[in-house]
């Protein structure tokens, strides 16, 4: 009995600390008068550097006929390109840098936290994973949109970017303004939760049934890890697009 | 049970760990699994990805490079017939100009020729009417004078004839004829 209750005391011990790994605890670097989550940057950087990495070896060798990494970056920024397009419309143009910019970070991001082994390296404090695991990424990606937009729709329209706050009734006018709060909120904590849940799953389930088990919710979780980043950056060009098209 | 209890147990402990390092507990890192969901994602990734998107693409390329060179061999092949219509052309247009201008100059010493025949013959009739006009003026001021100079005479013969030398003047004539007589006889 005794044995009993103390390993149940050990198991809910760990429960707490599996708890306190995945939300809690963050390794702190001091930079300046901020805290900030080190180990958000750390793998911030090595998604950057496998970005860099590969786009630099595939255009290094540009060929008529596309071989097979320029033939894929190809295909990746033909689909950009398209998301934009049929999000943002004729000009879409200047913004497909920033959407395929969006749309590569989250995606390697995600992926990078379904596929590498994070744990193997081992912080202080916290642990290593995704970037977009961590609010402060989909926030601040979330409010880079809600900037891009209202650039986007104040050297389209001037001043006049603000009618549409009255249309089409001024009694829309609280709603409207409301949208503007809603749209960076929604757009980072859906990436946030979805990332965050995902990994979740994964580690209880490892933690539970080490082997064979986690796999399926693995797949599935790189599937919607994909298809986030994929909702990330046609909702970023949706609204990119909103904000300038005509009223007319 | 005590498997999982042992698990979570080093799990705790490791992130609790107060410094950089390397875990090697294949379980707790998720290795195996993360090596299948790698597997089968190269796997599926190469069928799906690789095969029908990229090789499609590749070969739609591949088609539009073929199409566009040969619509450009069959534009450089057009553009070399309207080249060498154009030389053929300009040819011609430069045959007719150097075939104008002598005809022009033809025409033209024709003209002159004609003109400077027309100008000789209307000199020649030009003479031919001042000689003939200094003719006419010539036979008249001779007949004027051969005129006056019989009207003299007349006068002459009328002031100065009186019987005597009418007289004289039959008689020379009978005297003249009577010696014509006898020469005759």
């Amino acid at each position: 009995m005794n044995v009993l209750l103390c390993s149940i005391n050990t198991l809910l011990k760990g429960l707490y600390d599996i708890s306190g790994v995945e939300v809690g605890q963050h390794f702190y670097w001091q930079i300046g008068g901020f805290q900030v989550h080190a180990q958000v940057l750390i793998t911030s950087w090595v998604v950057i550097a496998i970005l860099l990495g590969s786009a630099i070896i595939a255009v290094r060798n540009p060929q008529t006929i596309p071989t097979d990494i320029q033939n894929f970056f190809e295909y990746v920024l033909e689909f950009i390109r398209d998301v934009s397009k049929t999000q943002i419309g004729e000009e879409y143009g200047p913004w497909v840098s920033f959407i395929g910019t969006l749309f590569l970070f989250i995606f390697v991001s995600n992926w990078s936290g379904a596929l590498l082994p994070w744990k193997i390296i081992q912080l202080p404090h916290g642990e290593l994973a995704a970037p977009t695991n961590d609010i402060n990424t989909t926030v601040a990606l979330a409010l880079l949109t809600s900037l891009a937009y209202f650039y986007a729709g104040l050297t389209k329209k001037g001043l006049g970017y603000f009618g549409k706050y009255i249309q089409p009734t001024p009694i829309l006018l609280p709603i409207n303004i409301l949208e503007d709060f809603t749209k960076p909120l929604s757009l980072s904590f859906r990436l946030f939760g979805n990332i965050l849940a995902d990994e979740l799953v994964v580690v209880v389930l490892v933690s539970l049934v080490p082997l064979v088990v986690p796999i399926p919710v693995m797949l599935l979780g790189l599937f919607t890890s994909g298809i986030q980043a994929l909702i990330f950056a046609t909702l970023a060009a949706a609204y990119i697009g909103e904000s300038m098209e005509g009223h007319h | 049970m005590k498997n999982v209890t042992d698990s979570f147990l080093s799990l705790g402990y490791w992130s609790s760990a107060g410094s950089f390092g390397f875990n090697t507990d294949i379980l707790a890192t998720n290795l195996i699994n993360l090596s299948v969901v790698f597997g089968v994602l190269i796997f599926f990734g190469k069928g799906v990805c690789v095969n029908d998107l990229l090789d499609n693409r590749k070969q739609r390329i591949l088609k539009t490079i073929q199409n566009s060179e040969e619509l450009r061999g069959g534009a450089v092949e057009q553009l070399e017939k309207a080249r060498a219509r154009l030389r053929k052309v300009e040819m011609e247009a430069e045959q007719f100009r150097v075939n104008g201008y002598s005809d022009i100059e033809r025409e033209k010493l024709n003209l002159i020729n004609s003109t400077y025949k027309t100008l000789e013959q209307l000199e020649i009739y030009k003479n031919e009417t001042i000689h003939f006009e200094q003719q006419r003026a010539i036979n008249q001021v001779r007949q004027r004078v051969f005129q006056q100079a019989l009207q003299g005479a007349l006068g002459t013969l009328n002031s100065s004839l009186n019987n005597e030398l009418h007289l004289r003047t039959i008689n020379a004539n009978i005297g003249m004829f009577g010696t014509l007589k006898e020469i005759t006889d």
